[in-house]
């Protein structure tokens, strides 16, 4: 008896501004059908790159290239960033425009930097020569990771509009699910990175 | 904590103010067990088959506190998230076992 869309089948969800509306808590429902899809894609380059990662050929192995301090400094990032964006939800709870907008747009700093740091690596093994035609670990091993970097570019660029965007218009039932569903996004690239970051680098520093 | 929301008369959303220090020690613990993690392969105190699945139960409970506390699992309402996921997290397991024998 709360709110005036419980004649539909939609599920009772917390009284949020995101889930205010019928359209709010479908986006939300929308993009947890997209996170379980986006799981198998991993999951296929995961697969990929556990069967090819020993084929290095005549190229660097992942014990020769990877560098634990620099995956500590990018985790510690990712980590953080997802952190910084469940604030700004929290804020958003609050109706906190200013804090809200703030949060977020510390996780796009972070993101960005943790991309940034990402293409220095990547340049860093190319001079090594880890190319990507070089060697099928080379190969799945960009795929893999790049495919995760690809995500984070997204994200960066997503939650930028948001945060143009909710400037403009405020906190309302319409932007409220577009930050929230942008930061369970976020959360899911950063679910990633941690098996990236154990599977991958750890696994691979170790053989 | 599911169950603080009930909404007043006028409909507009209005909950008791979200705590963020749930987030905040979710937060500590996943930096923690990273830590540990990184700490573990560095200093190869392991043996190998130790060390894997050290590794491999730090990431599942990082993934679990990510769910349940930084997307909102443990509120209401959220029985397709977790279905769908849950399904998604199945197929994964299947696959990346499926291809990774196979090849």
């Amino acid at each position: 008896m709360s709110s005036n869309n419980n004649l539909s089948m939609a599920p009772k969800m917390p009284d949020h501004l995101e889930t205010s509306t019928l359209e709010g808590k479908n986006k939300i429902l929308g993009v947890w059908f997209f996170i379980g899809a986006e799981t198998v894609l991993f999951a296929s380059l995961f697969g990929t790159y556990l069967a090819l990662k020993n084929q290095h050929m005549d190229g660097p192995s992942s014990q020769e290239l990877f560098n634990l301090w620099m995956v500590g400094i990018m985790t510690v990032l990712l980590l953080t960033s997802s952190l910084t964006s469940v604030l700004g939800v929290v804020n958003m709870h609050r109706n906190d425009l200013r804090r809200t907008l703030f949060w977020f747009g510390v996780t796009v700093l972070l993101g960005a930097t943790f991309l940034g740091m990402e293409i220095y690596e990547f340049y860093e093994y190319t001079h090594l020569g880890h190319h990507f035609t070089g060697s099928a670990f080379a190969s799945a091993f960009y795929t893999l990771v790049g495919t995760h970097g690809a995500h984070v570019l997204f994200g960066i660029l997503w939650i930028t509009g948001l945060i143009i965007q909710v400037r403009k218009q405020g906190l309302t039932p319409v932007t409220a699910p577009k930050l929230y569903v942008a930061s369970l996004y976020w959360h899911f690239i950063d679910v990633i990175w941690v098996f990236i970051f154990t599977v991958v680098y750890l696994l691979g520093k170790v053989g | 904590m599911a169950t603080d929301s009930k909404a007043s008369a006028q409909g507009a959303p209005k909950n008791p103010p979200e705590r963020s220090r749930k987030h905040l020690i979710a937060f500590a613990v996943m930096m923690v067990l990273t830590a540990i993690a990184f700490a573990a392969v560095a200093t190869g105190a392991l043996p190998l088959a130790g060390l894997v699945t050290l590794l491999l139960i730090m990431a599942a409970i990082q993934v679990i506190l990510q769910f349940f506390t930084f997307m909102h699992l443990d509120q209401k309402g959220h029985f397709f998230p977790i279905f769908f996921t849950g399904a998604g997290l199945l197929f994964a397991v299947i696959v990346v076992l499926g291809v990774w024998l196979l090849l």
